[in-house]
């Protein structure tokens, strides 16, 4: 078992490497996930996510099963063989109990969520200003429309929206290790970019320009799904992410990009969907 | 204790009845505040969002005209708050005219919002291809004028109703809760005037 | 029965079988009225949801039985097909099940009755309540008939999907037009609710006397009245959008002169859509607040605190609405600014929790169906609030934000709890309401299997959601990453075809009890609030008379005076005490406590 385990990971190993060799577009396949629970997490800031999710777990677990040990008890132990108390509850020292039980549970759980939150995204999530800044960041506009996605890179003069533009379908290549700031939009109906292993969505709403940013820590393929209902075909409305090392990337947006301009129709208004890079303040 | 089969009398004394519909009345009208509110939030949300209100190719509205129809209205309140007096005196001759006086300036004002919407239709300015703006501006005041006939047929009936003589001062519940309702809508069509025409 | 407690003609008491069941503008009448019409509407939303179970579990197999209705497909569900089923199980769950039944029906019923008021304020406007909710009924059946079918985007009908960009055809038009009219019946209903309870309490009925059922229907109310007409608004702008070619809400490629705002749509519906909840779950939390202390013959715990976070919840309930738009692009401070409030509203409702879980302890109590129904909603409430808890944090929103999590939370915080709130009050109120008692074995079932496959499947979606599973997906296992929960998906089927299955048990229950069950005392329960102690079972047309005075709080339970001067564990709202001195049991050593 173990010696066709290992064959196998080379196999797999070789494969894949000779692909992301081909500076061409390939389709690799997305691995799947197994077992319930939150999918690969291949991002540089999931982990933060993660950890929220979890702290929330075992706060949530702890609660529960003080609800059930309390609701159970008092069933079983406080019966109709067991003589009622007279107590409405409404004496000073009740109330101050109830009252400090609540801003306890508040304090504790709110409280941890909240500052939490509130510092992952000011530090990283919405850090845009970091991103913008950020050298290596490669930005990339999308429209998405009923029922795919439509990404454009502007290729090796920085520029959006002229005639050395890369455009894909449904198809997104990135850098590993490098920011990735995107600009979406939609044309049609309001869709959402979901990068599950990415742990981040952001919604693309027609007569405005939204952003969001991610950054991948490993290579592979990952999915990429529509989280808003869109219409008949939302359900089919996927797009693949591929991450690539650095060197992969550029030559494959350097052959991009000249093919671009080879098929560069200045007539076809349609594909000059672009924008160009909005600064928000 | 009521035994089954008891038959039981049933209308509650007249003070707690009248209290009882102007309060009712009172939470009729938050409904109608609140849904008005939405719009006016509507209206101000595609304004600060949109460039250039009005948009360049698309004609302004006027002001003479709406402002006009602004004092027509208040008139017509004046005229409803008169016929409440004279009702109050006793006359229930006195609330008739007053009444009619009401139906007059409210059918005025629907004609001149008319003439408001023709003109402003014909110079190019349609629901269909105005954008936000258009339809605001026709959004709005279709909505108000509904009301405003709504309350036309209403006043209309206690108007004929005052000339038989059917209302005196201690009974005039409908004519109360309809002058509420009138005055309601004059002032949504004030701050509409000042939010939709003057700024 | 029937024929002893109308005297023919007198005092205004109808007499023809179209004035009494039809055209009846007397509150218990048209409470049922509600009640059938919402019980027949809640069969159909779940005979929708089955079918969106089905697609998961056998995605693309002709549905059995049910696909004689899908002939154009050969019995299979299509995408268009499945994007309808989704919409109009949402919204006739929210609009034409629980609120007819919760605040049609219980609102109707159990407002006049216990604050001692004859009728409703305005018993005609009642009537025409109802009979506009009807006109919706007919609105939103029609729409499953039309060329290109009925609504079809999402509950929440976002725009521009669901203007004509989106959506073309009369379908999502009548759909849209119908929710106005509900939205009409709901707020003359909450006009009457409001002002019946301010205006008609018995005498000695103060605002702090009140059950806390009326306080949940009250506060209700006071939320339809100032929040359905937001949708209202919506709905008038979409359908201006939709039939007069206006731009409220249309942008991209299809807006004129910049089109309007999508998002505008979100802010409206939402600032709707928040309170909304609140509506669909007040009155549940109003019955269990009721029901727990009186089957567990002990006062509900710190009364006011349970009317003060009740009203709480209701003034904060709008002003939270924006976490339901984190991702929309909204101002990062505005979003602080939501998530910040949407944690602070979890604390009123931690306060009721706690009260009620008070309330049990050191009780003496029966489990009887609205006890453990009581109980099942507590339970649920419980769970489906702290799974809110990483919805309201944005972090994880980010990643939770329109998956099965908030399917699962949602359904657990407002359809199970008001699912199993709603049979709470049915099995309690159905003697008073009918005169007849329902068979509490077969109750009891009913219980059990509900609130066992409810959590099952509930958080079944949970865990889909947590693993990823986007809402509304015709097929999950398109996408890779979802391939895997096909046998999650399957298994929650199942315990969703178990839940409809074991409704069935009420449905015999119910049907067999109204026209054949065994006569009900007048106070059964053996509780003190005005309509058990004062009324027959059912009362007669004009409730009470003379009006009741209320002389203490609904929950006098365990009270040791009582239990010396009557002999019992509860007194009734209006009940003299014998003062203590003539009493013949005090001996003196049965004296001090």
């Amino acid at each position: 078992m173990r010696t066709l385990e290992r064959v196998d990971r080379w196999v797999c190993l070789a494969v894949r490497g000779g692909l992301l060799l081909l500076p061409a577009i390939s389709r690799a396949a997305v691995e799947p996930e197994s077992g319930l629970g939150l999918p690969r997490d291949v991002s540089k800031n999931g982990h933060l996510v993660d950890w929220l999710m979890n702290i929330t777990n075992v706060f949530n677990i702890i609660l529960f099963i003080i609800m059930c040990v309390w609701m159970g008890y008092a069933c079983l132990r406080y019966n109709r063989h067991h003589e009622a108390e007279y107590d409405h509850g409404s004496a000073r020292r009740s109330v101050i109990i109830a009252l400090a039980l609540s801003a306890f549970i508040f304090a504790v759980v709110d409280g941890t969520l909240f500052v939490n939150a509130i510092s992952d995204l000011d530090s990283e999530v919405w850090n845009y200003e970091k991103v913008a800044r950020d050298p290596r960041t490669v930005r990339l506009e999308i429209n998405a429309h009923q029922w795919s996605w439509d990404t454009r890179y502007a290729g090796t003069d920085k520029k959006f929206n002229n005639e050395d533009d890369v455009l894909t379908w449904n198809d997104i290549k990135v850098p590993v290790n490098t920011p990735i700031y995107v600009q979406l939009t939609s044309t049609d109906v309001i869709h959402s970019f979901y990068l599950p292993n990415f742990r981040t969505k952001m919604d693309a709403v027609p007569g405005q320009v939204n952003r969001m940013w991610f950054e991948a820590k490993q290579t592979g393929d990952f999915d990429i799904g529509c989280a808003q209902h869109c219409g008949t075909h939302h359900y089919k409305m996927k797009a693949q992410l591929t991450v690539l090392s650095p060197e992969d990337y550029r030559a494959w947006l350097a052959e991009a990009s000249a093919n671009a301009k080879r098929a560069y129709d200045p007539e076809d208004k349609v594909a000059h969907w672009g924008w160009e890079w909005k600064e928000f303040y | 204790m009521v035994a089954m089969g008891e038959v039981l009398p049933y209308r509650p004394p007249r003070a707690r009845e009248d209290t009882t519909a102007y309060v009712g009345m009172i939470v009729f009208l938050a409904s109608w505040a609140m849904m008005f509110a939405a719009m006016f939030f509507a209206y101000a949300f595609v304004r600060a969002r949109s460039a250039a209100w009005p948009p360049s190719d698309l004609p302004e509205l006027p002001i003479a005209l709406p402002a006009l129809n602004t004092l027509v209205l208040f008139a017509s309140s004046a005229s409803q708050q008169y016929g409440m007096i004279a009702i109050r005196r006793g006359s229930s001759r006195r609330l008739g005219w007053a009444l009619l006086c009401t139906v007059g300036l409210g059918t005025l004002f629907l004609a001149l919002q008319l003439t408001l919407w023709m003109r402003l239709y014909h110079s190019g300015l349609r629901p269909e291809t105005g954008g936000p703006y258009g339809s605001v501006f026709y959004g709005l005041t279709w909505f108000h004028a509904l009301h405003v006939a709504v309350g036309l047929v209403a006043i209309a009936v206690l108007c004929a109703k005052a000339f038989g003589g059917r209302f005196s001062a201690a009974k005039y519940l409908p004519v109360r809760l309809w002058t509420l309702y009138w005055h309601f809508v004059g002032v949504i069509w004030a701050l509409m005037f000042a939010s939709i025409f003057l700024i | 029965m029937e024929a002893a407690s109308h005297a023919a003609g007198a005092h205004g008491e109808p007499t023809s079988f179209i004035r009494r069941y039809l055209f009846s503008t007397d509150h218990k009448v048209i409470a049922k009225q509600f009640l059938w019409a919402g019980l027949v509407f809640l069969a159909v939303g779940g005979t929708l949801a089955m079918m969106i179970r089905w697609q998961w579990a056998f995605p693309g197999r002709p549905v059995p039985v049910l696909g004689a209705l899908l002939h154009r497909s050969g019995g299979v569900i299509t995408p268009a097909t499945y994007q309808s089923i989704f919409t109009m199980h949402g919204l006739i769950m929210i609009f034409f099940a629980i609120t007819p039944v919760m605040i049609g029906c219980f609102g109707n019923f159990t407002i006049p009755l216990m604050i001692g008021a004859q009728d409703m304020a305005f018993p005609k406007l009642n009537m025409l309540s109802f009979w506009t909710f009807v006109i919706s009924l007919v609105l939103i059946t029609a729409s499953f008939f039309v060329q290109l079918g009925t609504a079809a985007a999402g509950w929440t009908t976002y725009p521009p999907l669901s203007t004509t960009v989106g959506t073309p055809g009369a379908g999502q038009t009548l759909v849209v037009l119908a929710i106005f009219v509900t939205g009409a019946a709901t707020i003359m209903g909450a006009i009457n609710y409001v002002t019946t309870v301010i205006r008609l309490r018995a005498p000695g009925m103060t605002y702090m006397r009140m059950p806390l059922t009326v306080w949940g229907l009250w506060l209700t109310a006071i939320l339809n009245v100032l929040f359905v007409p937001v949708l209202g608004a919506a709905a008038l702008l979409l359908t201006l959008d939709r039939a007069f070619g206006t731009q409220f809400f249309i942008a991209g490629a299809a807006g004129v002169k910049g089109g309007g705002d999508p998002i505008l749509f979100q802010h409206l519906f939402w600032i709707f859509g928040h309170p909304e909840v609140y509506i669909l779950i007040l009155p549940a939390w109003g019955f269990i607040s009721d029901i727990i202390p009186f089957f567990a013959r002990k006062p509900a715990y710190w009364y006011r605190g349970q009317v003060l976070a009740m009203c709480a919840v209701t003034v904060l309930s709008a002003v939270v609405y924006g976490h339901h738009m984190f991702l929309t692009g909204m101002n990062p401070l505005l979003g602080k600014g939501f998530m910040t409030l949407t944690l602070i509203i979890s604390v009123p409702a931690e306060i009721l929790f706690l009260n009620w879980l008070h309330t049990l302890w050191k009780g003496s109590n029966r489990f009887s169906s609205p006890m453990l129904f009581a109980l099942g909603t507590v339970f649920v409430f419980g769970l489906g609030g702290l799974t809110g808890l990483y919805l309201g944090t944005i972090a994880t929103d980010l990643y939770l934000h329109d998956t099965m999590w908030v399917v699962g939370h949602f359904h657990l915080t407002m359809a199970a709890a008001a699912f199993l709130g709603s049979f709470a009050a049915i099995y309690f109120w159905f003697p008073k309401m009918f005169g007849r008692t329902m068979n509490e074995p077969l109750a009891k079932a009913h219980f059990w299997i509900s609130v066992v496959f409810i959590n099952l499947v509930f958080c079944g979606q949970l865990v889909a959601g947590f693993s990823g599973q986007q809402r509304r997906l015709y097929d999950p296992y398109q996408y890779t990453f979802l391939q895997h929960l096909l046998p999650l998906n399957r298994w929650t089927s199942y315990f969703a075809f178990a839940l409809a299955a074991g409704q069935l048990l009420f449905v015999y229950n119910f049907l067999r009890s109204v026209f054949a069950g065994a006569k009900a005392e007048q106070n059964p329960w053996e509780i003190g609030t005005l309509e058990w102690t004062m009324a027959p079972s059912p009362p007669p047309h004009g409730n009470y008379w003379p009006i009741p005075t209320v002389l203490r709080g609904p929950h006098e339970f365990a009270n040791p005076e009582v239990k010396k001067a009557l002999g019992r564990d509860w007194i009734g709202q209006a009940e003299e005490l014998p003062s203590t001195a003539a009493s013949p049991a005090r001996t003196p050593a049965a004296s001090g406590k």
